[in-house]
């Protein structure tokens, strides 16, 4: 194991470098699912359910049969051989609902789909979708949403860590509160999709596929449609952006795959807004409520915390577990609380299944954190800020109540500059004027930890998060380096991270690295890109790997140059000997003397240039940080103007800081979407009420503010060259820092709020209501 | 099938499309020119705008047999021949302004005409004309930097 730091020297790692994937992405040469097209392709479309909960009574596809550019319908029947989807998720006594891909019997959500019509384009295939006869029987509340799930709850847990109950009969002040974390979407701007073509010669199926996961979305597709994982291929041309909503095997990519085996024609399916807002990725509802003991000096003597996720539909998906057990989880954060217990679990409803999203769980542990430590202060009368110096734990490495370790990080510091930042005091001078006059002005803090390389060690929590990657290094004839990754970038800049340690690693230009991710013919097994993982496994699993290429080369370098090893290093392009640059030897030369130089191979006895090298890190990483916001309310209307959001962070040693703060920026935008605007609706019945982008609210330029970003590096100690990851840190601890500013606004005013998002009319019927 | 007579790019081409076709698959299906983007197809979040002769244009709400006889601009086109980058794709590279790429042809597309107008530029300009296009990855503050420099460049 080596450092990247080490290597002669740091030329690119830690640069603001422009990113290599922009320029094709800015001319419109960058390729996505939606746009590959190929010969003799279908389209398809789905015939969804519009009943929330309904027998089905007849499905008549004849009527699609007889459109013009119809080729096939697909039912239930026809699809009877696809395995149902069950993750890899394991817990103890969860009840895992198998989930059908055109189900026969019944229907569970509105937008479920029960019939595939594929057709030369989609405009056929949804005239041939129109077409199809769906007879529902709709079901009365009374009947279970699964046979086998008594009462909904398909998982529960329950654990205490230290005498809580003491606590609470010993506490001076106990306070309470219950939060509603709204359903939401994690609306990328590409939709999910998928192009399969089968290869009736080889009998290899390729899809391309939107999908965050290649390697398990290969072998999720291989369980379902009963091939070995090795006859499938996948590719992803480049994705436009996931959150975690691309982590799932949808019965529509099954529908798919098995029409392009049983038609021999390529298909494709692009799901549109609408499917994508009706029945794809929703994220993060629950219901929670936290509360407190605490002594008279403040000081936190235990919590007590309950978590209910409504996950929809199905139970089957890892998005039915993550959201309330890293809820439960992520509860202590940088706090000391004595004590801990928990009680969580989720239920299914007549809703569409969700997904992971961007600081899954987090968000909500984190929002109800903060905002009752606030009105923890409020009721002991002590300063917000002081009462969260009393319970911070101090920088360092901390053990927290559920024995999870963090590794050394920058809590308080992050903390306090925060507060500098934003010049706390200042503001709260500035607040008690604005009172004065009637105006509402607020400001709240969220400091947050984030797990962010979460390595095999790092499941011990109790969800089954352990992870590993490979990657694979080679140098080619040309000289160039070819990094392949399992890890698959959707906006997150890995081809240029990687170049630029695997540029310092071998003395390259980041140019003369060509990154692969994607394609699972083209790159190693690993399980690709969510948690904030990537940065972590790429330099770990890149750095083994190349430094087994580095070693070889240098081996090369001995040899043709008479020099010994020490005297060697990598330097533009070459293999030379050190201060001396007229013996210096071009990378092409070392790498076709290893091919082809008889005495150069007979010593090396392998020529291979190429190495694949594993990474799980030793133990997780932890970034940090705070985010500080200030807001003012509009008594009248209950509008929110978000005055200024600063973020003091740290990721540990940066090998981008643009690329950081990238981020930092689009997760603060969808914390301010998650605190102020978006929110999924059903009706009582069942229906869907924000099936378009006019109805659910997504952030836009005109609602954000500047945010001021500051970086600390607390380099890692269990990421490689001191790398930590980051990117759900910022986005769950916004809400936080927005709900308080918002929450100490309207204090004086007696009033609060439960749920979130915190909307103008909530707001002023809540200032309305004293 | 419509005849519909439509400069794209500077070419003009001449074709017989369904009433019902929407310019935007004309564009991706027809010519090949895949960097429009389609976001939502309902006009809501302007992934895929384009100019029609100079004004943006949704062209997912805009059939293609509308397009006749008018003179159509997608981002293939803002890049020089030899594939140097626009001032304005240029700016936005060097601000960070483009993560995932999806929002990023119609996010140039709205803006190039405010840019060509070469009026410098407010923030508060900026975030107005790309108030229609939807980017769930940078938080937008990058490129509203991006366009304000460039305006003032």
């Amino acid at each position: 194991m080596t450092d990247w730091q080490a290597h002669a020297e740091r030329r690119w790692a830690g640069k603001r470098l422009q990113r290599l994937e922009d320029p094709g992405m800015l001319t419109g040469a960058t390729r996505y699912v939606t746009d590959v097209r190929l010969p003799r392709m279908l389209e398809l479309a789905f015939v969804r359910s519009h009943a929330p909960s309904a027998r089905i009574v007849s499905v008549d596809l004849k009527p699609a049969r007889a459109v013009p550019g119809v080729r096939a319908v697909l039912g239930s029947a026809d699809v009877a051989d696809v395995q149902p989807t069950v993750d890899i998720v394991h817990l103890d006594g969860a009840l895992k609902t198998p989930r059908f891909t055109l189900p026969g019997d019944r229907v569970r959500y509105v937008g479920e789909p029960v019939a595939a019509v594929l057709a030369d384009d989609r405009y056929a295939a949804e005239d041939g979708a129109d077409a199809v006869i769906v007879e529902l029987e709709p079901l009365g509340e009374d009947e279970p949403i699964h046979d086998d799930i008594p009462g909904g709850r398909y998982f529960h847990q329950a654990a205490a860590h230290g005498d809580v109950d003491a606590a609470f009969r010993q506490a001076r002040h106990v306070v309470r509160r219950r939060l509603h974390a709204q359903r939401v979407v994690t609306a990328p701007l590409e939709t999910c999709g998928i192009v399969a073509d089968y290869d009736t010669a080889t009998g290899e199926l390729t899809c391309y596929l939107s999908t965050q996961q290649p390697h398990l979305a290969r072998a999720g597709l291989a369980e379902a449609v009963g091939l070995p994982v090795s006859d499938i291929r996948i590719i992803c041309p480049a994705m436009g952006g996931g959150f975690g909503g691309k982590e799932v095997i949808l019965p529509e990519y099954l529908c798919a795959a098995v029409a392009a085996i049983r038609l021999r024609r390529p298909v494709r399916w692009v799901e549109d807004r609408s499917e994508a807002l009706t029945a794809g990725a929703h994220g993060k509802e629950a219901e929670a409520e936290l509360e407190a003991a605490l002594d008279d000096d403040g000081r936190i003597l235990a919590m007590r915390s309950r978590f209910v996720s409504d996950t929809g539909a199905y139970s089957s998906g890892i998005g039915a577990y993550v959201e309330f057990m890293v809820g439960a989880f992520t509860v202590p954060g940088l706090y000391d609380l004595g004590a801990y217990a928990y009680d969580t679990g989720g239920v299914v409803s007549h809703k569409a299944p969700i997904s992971p999203f961007r600081g899954v769980g987090m968000t909500t542990s984190q929002t109800l954190r903060e905002v009752l430590l606030d009105d923890a202060a409020r009721a002991l009368g002590t300063d917000r800020m002081e009462l969260r110096r009393r319970n911070m734990v101090a920088d360092g490495p901390w053990r927290t109540v559920l024995g999870e370790e963090y590794e050394p990080g920058s809590w308080r510091t992050a903390f306090e500059r925060a507060l500098e930042l934003i010049d706390y005091d200042a503001f709260l001078v500035r607040q008690a004027a604005a009172r004065g006059e009637g105006r509402l002005l607020g400001i709240g803090v969220s400091p947050f930890v984030e797990a962010a390389g979460i390595g095999s060690a790092g499941g011990a929590g109790g969800l089954p998060g352990g992870s590993h990657d490979n990657a694979t290094v080679a140098i080619d004839l040309s000289g160039h380096i070819t990094v392949a990754l399992p890890t698959f970038s959707h906006g997150q800049g890995h081809r240029t991270t990687a170049a630029q340690l695997v540029a310092d690693m071998f003395g390259v230009a980041p140019e003369d690295v060509r990154v692969i991710d994607g394609d699972t013919a083209r790159t190693p097994f690993g399980m690709g890109t969510f948690g904030s993982r990537s940065a972590v496994f790429i330099a770990g699993t890149v750095d083994r790997a190349g430094e087994l290429v580095r070693d070889k080369l240098l081996r090369v370098g001995e040899i043709l140059l008479e020099a010994a090893r020490e005297d060697l290093e990598l330097v533009d392009g070459t293999v030379g000997v050190r201060g001396v640059p007229s013996r210096r030897i071009p990378l092409a030369s070392v790498a076709g003397a290893a091919h082809f130089a008889p005495h150069v191979r007979a010593e090396l006895g392998d020529p291979t240039l190429t190495a694949t090298a594993f990474f799980d890190p030793p133990r997780p990483t932890h970034s940090n940080g705070t985010i500080a916001a200030t807001v003012e309310v509009d008594p009248g209307t209950g509008g929110v103007a978000i005055d200024r959001i600063v973020v003091v962070e740290d990721c540990g040693t940066m090998v981008n800081p643009m690329i950081v703060e990238g981020q930092i920026r689009g997760g603060v935008a969808q914390g301010v979407g998650l605190a102020l605007l978006e929110r999924y609706v059903y009706d009582e019945s069942g229906q869907p009420q924000t099936t378009t982008l006019a109805e659910y609210l997504l952030p836009r330029a005109t609602d954000m503010p500047r945010i001021e970003i500051e970086h600390i590096e607390t380099p890692s100690e269990n990421g490689t060259g001191g790398i930590k990851g980051m990117a759900e840190g910022p986005a769950s601890a916004t809400p936080a820092a927005l709900a308080c500013a918002v929450l100490d606004a309207i204090a004086p005013h007696g009033a609060s709020i439960e749920e979130l998002p915190l909307r103008p009319e909530t707001i002023a019927a809540a200032l309305a209501s004293r | 099938m419509t005849p519909v007579s439509v400069t794209v790019n500077g070419t003009t081409h001449e074709l017989d499309v369904p009433p019902r076709l929407l310019l935007a698959d004309l564009l991706r299906d027809e010519l090949g020119l895949t960097g429009t983007k389609i976001g939502c197809a309902m006009g809501a979040c302007g992934a895929c705008t384009v100019l029609v002769d100079g004004e943006p244009v949704r062209s997912c709400l805009m059939f293609a047999v509308q397009a006749d006889g008018r003179a159509v601009r997608t981002v293939e086109d803002l890049a020089g021949a030899s594939g140097e980058l626009h001032p304005l794709q240029a700016a936005l590279r060097e601000h960070h302004g483009l993560q995932c790429g999806y929002c990023t042809p119609g996010m140039l597309m709205a803006i190039t005409p405010l840019l060509e107008s070469g009026q410098p530029l407010e923030r508060e300009d900026v975030r107005e004309a790309i108030a229609g296009n939807l980017c769930r990855c940078t938080g937008y503050e990058t490129i509203v930097d991006a366009v304000v420099e460039e305006s003032r460049r």
